[in-house]
């Protein structure tokens, strides 16, 4: 249907609904169709004291004819009259939690209208059941209100609010792996997600609904005005995620460190380098991603974010925090146990350990311990393994030590470990080919040659 | 509404051409479009600081007809308070996470203390359970010994007892008197001797005294000693039942000439030495082999 304009609240408005045939099919009742033809098509001030007087009762009737009428014309136009009542002023949304309706399913037609085909009833059911959940009481409030009256029914409501929240969760996951509309499901999906995930349940629904896979990939950097605001959503979205674990470690294998950083690098925004940093400020304090982000080389980032000179308060403690934990963490990794670990279990990465030649420098006489015996197993490894990138760092590792020990190539050669490498040089992998190619002439020649073929 | 411009890194100067926008601005300034609004690097600072614009917008602005004016006025309006809602909704989420990780650490903290405190109580609780049980352990074991000691102090008394009827058998009181004379000179191994009996007892001592005598001279290889009876003084009679006081159950006495070395070979005093040294073996026949003996 490209050739139809897109509908919008505004253009439904403009609709004339004929609500008297309603009241004679007795679908709605005489004081329904009273309030009705008070609010319906009166100007914003108007509306605005009528809610102040006694929005409950519209509130009653508008979910009332979205729960019984089925026409589409006039649904859509009662949705657009819900949207533009609570655009002009969000705190009506807490009419819907008021007492008087605890006995009426507020959320039931709305969540039933996400399943209907047309966008824009999705959309708009979308945005107002969002605006409803986020001004739901907190649940100390909510047994306050309702005192010692029924558990039974406080129950009923905490079930129906579970259930709707994890209906909405799942419509926001599909759309966001199969969006309804081409170009708007996404925004609408990461705004919704945005405002939602304030609600500690939804991020565990979220997580356990496999979201995080579809959220991610929305964090890429952007120029044109829509995609900033999308990307500004998605991150504060990802942000609200990282407080909470599951969530963390779900992304811990995706790329979001990249991208974050990416993100950082590029922005103009204000707002959403503020946001990026604070999710990194979140994700560091896990080690995986400590480890990611180093590799990302974040260092460099910051000290490139500084110069930016960026006013915000908030922003630049947040820098300050991540450089801190990274600094503590960077040492942490490239401590001397950390590198003994990964020698023994005998699967090596290029991690930050191996090139920092601070490291080299500091740790160099350890490896005489034992009887050279993590040397030894280093070796064993060369010999053994099949695995390439575990062999390209155990040449590289091997040459580091050459040229950092004083004696490293008498000991390399009495450890037999010439052959082993001369081996790998013929090894398919270029990468394994060129250590070890760099690592025998690191054993062969003596220390000033090798410098003048560097 | 008065907007003031701030010296911005790129904005020293007033700029009057739009050439000079600062570089963080898009090409894209058409009156057409309006992302330029967008693209503006916008402080939104604290209240009390104002909502500080570039001064190039102004111009632009100097340009427009009115209903222009009012609608960018208007878009600003709204982008301003957009990012306005934006920052402090991020501000509420911070501030709520940030209560939830404090309580969290204030709630462990506190039931650490509580841990720890009752296993303070704990430990006082057992500490004191074992030395309640230490104390009633030594009453016991106090008990048992005292019940023992009983034992043994009623045989002795038994024993005591029957001590009284020895001297009843006079013939074997005689032979036990000679021999107790005999004993109590080798000791003494004294020339001349003093012998203190009781009242009863003198007739039988008289009775063996030449025998006893000789009986020592010849064991002795010396003279015959001068044993003289004490007919005075007399060593104190049986013991009757409710009468407390000094008692004899037999035996004799010696001393020195000048009565400085005594020798006590009375029944009883026999008792005593007998009882002492063997109280281990008795302590052992009653009691057998006991770890805290």
């Amino acid at each position: 249907m490209a050739s139809e304009p897109e509908l919008t609240t505004q253009i439904v408005l403009k609709r004339d609904i004929p609500w008297e045939t309603y009241m004679t099919a007795k679908v709605i009742n005489s004081t329904g169709l009273q309030l009705l033809r008070r609010y319906d098509r009166r100007p914003d001030n108007v509306q605005a004291a009528l809610l102040d007087e006694n929005g409950v009762s519209y509130v009653r009737v508008f979910v009332g004819i979205l729960r019984d009428i089925t026409k589409e014309d006039t649904v859509e136009y009662m949705l657009a009259l819900i949207d533009d009542m609570l655009s002009a002023n969000p705190k009506r949304a807490r009419l819907f939690h008021d007492k008087a309706l605890s006995s009426e399913d507020i959320y039931g037609p709305f969540l039933r209208l996400l399943a209907k085909k047309k966008w824009f009833i999705q959309e708009t059911s979308c945005k107002v059941l969002t605006l409803i959940i986020s001004a739901r009481p907190s649940e100390d409030q909510v047994s306050e209100e309702h005192g010692s009256s029924s558990n039974g029914s406080q129950k009923q409501l905490s079930d129906n609010f579970d259930k709707t929240l994890s209906g909405v969760v799942d419509w926001l996951c599909t759309q966001l792996k199969n969006p309804s509309h081409p170009s708007r499901a996404i925004p609408t999906a990461v705004s919704s997600l945005a405002t939602l995930f304030r609600e500690y349940k939804v991020r565990a629904l979220f997580v356990e609904a496999r979201g995080v896979r579809s959220l991610v990939p929305l964090i890429s950097p952007a120029s044109k005005q829509e995609h900033i605001q999308l990307l500004y959503e998605a991150t504060l979205s990802v942000w609200l995620l990282t407080f909470y674990d599951p969530a963390t470690q779900a992304m811990a294998d995706t790329r979001i460190s990249s991208q974050l950083v990416e993100v950082v690098k590029s922005s103009t925004k204000e707002k959403v380098v503020r946001v990026a940093l604070l999710s990194l400020k979140n994700l560091v304090k896990k080690d995986i991603f400590a480890h990611q982000l180093v590799a990302c080389g974040m260092p460099k980032v910051i000290q490139n974010v500084r110069l930016q000179a960026w006013h915000d308060e908030d922003l630049l403690s947040a820098l300050d925090e991540l450089e801190g934990t990274l600094r503590d963490s960077v040492k942490e990794l490239n401590s001397w146990d950390r590198y003994k670990q990964e020698v023994c279990s005998g699967n090596l990465d290029w991690t930050p350990v191996h090139k920092d030649q601070g490291f080299w420098r500091e740790n160099i006489k350890k490896f005489e311990d034992n009887d050279y015996e993590v040397l030894r197993i280093l070796i064993a490894v060369l010999e053994n393994s099949r695995d390439p990138k575990t062999l390209a760092v155990a040449c590289s590792d091997i040459s580091q030590f050459i040229q950092n020990h004083p004696t490293g190539r008498g000991i390399i050669s009495d450890l037999k470990a010439k052959s082993p490498v001369m081996r790998l040089m013929s090894n398919p992998d270029p990468d394994v080919a060129r250590e070890a190619l760099l690592c025998v002439q690191k054993i062969l020649l003596s220390p000033k040659y090798v410098s003048f073929m560097q | 509404m008065l907007f003031l411009v701030k010296a911005q890194k790129g904005n020293r100067e007033p700029i009057f051409s739009s050439a000079h926008c600062p570089n963080s601005l898009s090409a894209t300034l058409s009156a057409a479009e309006d992302p330029f609004l967008l693209h503006l690097p916008i402080d939104l600072r604290t209240s009390r600081e104002r909502y500080i614009l570039p001064l190039w917008w102004y111009y632009r602005l100097a340009k427009m007809n009115d209903a222009d004016v009012s609608k960018q006025v208007q878009q600003m309006v709204h982008f301003i308070r957009q990012e306005a809602e934006e920052k402090a909704n991020e501000i509420a989420v911070s501030a709520e996470e940030e209560f939830n990780i404090e309580k969290l650490q204030l709630v462990e903290a506190e039931k650490k203390k509580i841990r720890q405190e009752y296993e303070r109580k704990e430990k006082l609780v057992e500490v004191r359970k074992k030395i309640d049980y230490s104390t009633q352990l030594n009453a016991s074991r106090l008990k048992v010994l005292q019940a023992q000691d009983d034992l043994v102090r009623n045989m002795k008394a038994a024993a005591e007892e029957r001590l009284i009827s020895v001297s009843h058998d006079h013939d074997n009181y005689r032979k036990l008197l000679r021999a107790l004379i005999v004993q109590g000179l080798s000791r003494l191994r004294e020339p001349s001797v003093q012998l203190r009996c009781r009242e009863r007892d003198v007739r039988f001592v008289e009775d063996v005294l030449e025998e006893a005598k000789e009986e020592y001279a010849r064991k002795a290889n010396v003279d015959i000693p001068g044993v003289y009876v004490d007919h005075e003084k007399f060593l104190p009679g049986p013991p009757e039942k409710g009468e407390p006081g000094p008692f004899c159950t037999g035996g004799v006495v010696l001393a020195s000439k000048d009565g400085r070395i005594v020798c006590e070979n009375t029944l009883d005093a026999r008792l005593e030495i007998a009882f002492k040294q063997n109280l281990p073996e008795i302590r052992k026949q009653l009691f057998g082999l006991s770890s805290h003996a």
